[in-house]
């Protein structure tokens, strides 16, 4: 699966050139990287952490990560990857410590039962929520619901880097995102006007 | 016919079925109307959720267009810790140093702090004092509002200049203050013999005579009392030297470095002195109430007798019971006791074979200071631990998030440290403040007991943060515990240690105390509502 491109982002050579510069204390340099790659991260973060100045907060704690730890970045695989694990560690990092209940909750997710979608109600919902409603109902999902959304459909991991990152087994990722994507439903269906599809697809 | 679930279909569209797998869905889904349907449904809903989180709409804000420079943004911890120590700074020109000043003129060795504090009332230095504390205090909460208001403005230019201008004003504030407070003591005062004082007699100088006689109280603060003459009511007195030959018909309350009494004293003395002498010519009709380093007691007391000392040499007579606790008592061949006789301290009083007592001396052996080879002791510590873990365990269950919030606020040692000890010093001088208007005082006094349990409340965020660092991160309850323990039990433990114990409970304090009010701080901040369900 083909990586999202990050906007403005840097041809190989160019950010080889950047990286070197970077490493060698260049703070041009550094500011560059910042400026190419910092939106993207703004964004992640935001995504995957409940309030914007968590968000905010973390995109400047990755940077920091970023520079200490650029030594162990293998330039023959993605920038972009790698930059993601670097951000989607920090922040499960910190949404990890406020966990504790959550675990009882989705305990059983694996043997609960999920009802059949109706494929209209499901392509109505699609059609009457715009991007921001859905960022926003993403925010009322559990963290790691969240989270797997986010790995998935805005960072683009594969199965295994998501289970590496959620420290689940990587036959479980794809129940996570089954039951991430109905809980995400539910909440849209509860907070817009089709009604119906919240009842049906179960408990949240 | 053979559907297939929702799982499979989700699986087979990400391209993590198996080959065959993936053909059977294929083959299935041309022939299934509902299959392919579903099939659809979910690829659309993959695509939309694709595009709804990769959407740019969102600004990037503005605190994160310049990069992180190498350390993180520093204006959090420079502010707490210029507030910091604009606080304690404030604290020390504003109080302790006046105080020692005063204490040094009045005779005070620095050491007798305790005295200090104790009768700090003598050293009140007037609304003046208390102003430039107050001013601190509104300039500080000002400023952090003010900052917090900006702080999506700062750049850090801006932040050090704001942070150093606050501390500049910090410290430029109290020398104003400071130069209204210094009050020189009166000359010599002296009531000649023969002169008469008819009402009470307030008396502030260096020096004062009591010749004459005083109808009412005396109430005097000076580096040297003596009274000669005739006082009927109170003596009410500090200083390094209290006199009392002549005679007291009321009491006598003092506190000062010696304390002699030759004359008489109607009823009772209480007295904090370093030195205590009761003349063998001394008589105090009431009780006798002392606490001081060299006690004699050789006059006589008619009333009971409580003495806490260094050492007591008693050779005088008690009326009633006498009761004394200090490490070295010693009951001379003159001495006369009516009533009991207790002691309490270290070893068995030294009795005199020929003093006359009222029943055989009764000796409690007692320690200064925690008995360390004692078991209990070590039992004691062990229920210490067991509370602050049940705290722990309360709190963590009560308000998990909270819990693990202050705990992993501890990392940030720079901001936690400023701001505990800016709390630790500001906050009591603020309840009290409050507490000055009547109104106030269930702020004030609600504001103490919160205060009183979040320094509780410390050593368990701190155990919980110490306790993680040695076993690493661990998820859920029953890690969260065990850390927890450890950590407290390692606190514990250090604070079992002489001296360096005393300096541990105080960094705890410090550091926890810090990780919560930055804790506090960031719940205030607003939080993200999303759209109205």
């Amino acid at each position: 699966m083909e990586r999202r491109n990050i906007t403005g982002e840097m041809s190989a050579a160019e950010l080889a050139e950047v990286l070197a510069n970077v490493r060698a204390g260049d703070s041009e340099a550094w500011g560059e990287l910042y400026r190419r790659y910092a939106p993207a991260m703004f964004r992640f973060c935001r995504r995957a952490l409940p309030t914007p100045e968590d968000a905010e907060d973390a995109t400047t704690e990755i940077f920091m990560k970023v520079r200490q730890k650029l030594d162990t970045y293998d330039p023959s695989r993605p920038f972009t990857a790698w930059l993601y694990k670097v951000a989607s560690n920090h922040c499960w990092d910190l949404l990890r410590r406020r966990r504790i209940r959550q675990d009882l909750e989705t305990g059983d997710i694996e043997t609960m039962p999920l009802e059949h979608p109706d494929p209209g109600q499901l392509e109505r919902l699609q059609a009457e929520h715009s991007s921001k409603e859905v960022r926003t109902g993403l925010a009322k999902l559990p963290d790691r619901a969240r989270m797997a959304l986010v790995l998935r459909y805005y960072s683009d991991m594969s199965y295994d880097e998501i289970a590496e990152t959620l420290g689940v087994r990587r036959a479980f990722v794809g129940v996570l995102l089954l039951r991430a994507r109905h809980q995400l439903r539910d909440v849209l269906a509860g907070s817009g006007a089709s009604g119906e599809l919240g009842a049906a697809a179960g408990r949240s | 016919m053979n559907h297939f679930d929702e799982m499979t279909v989700l699986l087979y569209l990400e391209g993590q079925l198996d080959a065959a797998r993936a053909q059977e869905v294929k083959a299935h889904a041309a022939s299934c109307a509902a299959c392919r349907a579903l099939l659809g449904a979910l690829e659309s809903e993959g695509v939309w959720l694709r595009e709804s989180l990769g959407a740019e709409d969102e600004s990037v804000p503005a605190r994160l267009i310049a990069p992180p420079e190498r350390g993180s943004a520093p204006w959090g911890w420079l502010t707490a810790l210029g507030l910091g120590a604009g606080g304690a700074y404030t604290l020390w020109t504003g109080f302790i140093e006046p105080w020692q000043a005063q204490a040094a003129q009045a005779g005070f060795t620095q050491g007798n702090l305790l005295t200090m504090l104790f009768f700090s009332s003598s050293f009140w230095k007037g609304w003046d004092a208390m102003r430039s504390a107050m001013e601190f205090t509104a300039m500080a909460i000002l400023g952090l509002i003010v900052m917090w208001l900006l702080r999506r403005r700062f750049r850090r230019a801006t932040t050090f200049a704001v942070v150093m201008a606050a501390a500049l004003c910090a410290v430029a504030l109290p020398p104003p203050a400071a130069a209204t407070d210094t009050e020189h003591g009166h000359p010599n005062y002296t009531l000649a013999a023969g002169q008469e004082v008819k009402t009470d007699l307030i008396v502030a100088a260096d020096r004062t005579v009591i010749d004459g006689d005083v109808d009412g109280d005396l109430i005097t603060w000076s580096r040297s009392v003596t009274v000669n003459g005739h006082v009927k009511g109170d003596i009410l007195g500090g200083g390094e030297l209290v006199t009392v030959n002549g005679t007291v018909d009321g009491n006598v309350r003092a506190t000062c470095q010696t304390l002699a009494i030759t004359g008489t004293v109607g009823k009772n003395v209480m007295a904090w002195a370093g030195n205590f002498n009761l003349d063998r010519k001394g008589k105090i009709g009431g009780t006798a109430t002392v606490g001081g380093e060299d006690v004699d007691l050789d006059g006589h007391v008619g009333g009971d007798l409580l003495a806490f000392f260094k050492t007591l040499d008693f050779n005088g007579s008690v009326g009633g019971n006498f009761r004394a606790q200090g490490r070295s008592l010693t009951i001379g061949p003159g001495a006369e006791i009516a009533g009991t006789t207790k002691f309490k301290g270290p070893n068995p009083p030294d009795v005199a074979p020929s003093a006359k007592l009222g029943g055989p001396v009764e000796f409690i052996r007692h320690e200064r200071g925690p008995d360390r080879t004692s078991p209990r002791y070590y039992w004691h510590q062990v229920l210490l631990w067991g509370a602050g873990f049940v705290f722990g365990l309360v709190l963590l269950l009560i308000a998990p998030g909270f819990f693990y919030d202050v705990a992993n606020a501890c990392k940030k040692v720079g901001p936690t440290s400023g701001l505990g000890v800016l709390f630790l010093l500001a906050l009591p001088v603020a309840a009290i403040l409050v507490c000055v208007t009547i109104v106030g005082i269930p702020v004030g006094i609600t504001a103490l007991f919160l205060y009183a349990i979040a320094i509780y409340s410390t050593q368990v965020f701190v155990g919980a943060w110490l306790g993680e660092k040695i076993l690493g991160a661990g998820v859920g309850f029953g890690p969260t515990l065990g850390r927890l323990a450890l950590g407290l039990a390692i606190i514990r433990l250090l604070r079992l240690i002489p001296y360096l114990g005393a300096l541990v409970a105080a960094v705890v304090v410090i550091w926890g105390l810090g990780a919560l009010v930055l804790t506090l701080y960031r719940y205030m901040r607003p939080q993200f509502a999303p759209a109205a369900a």
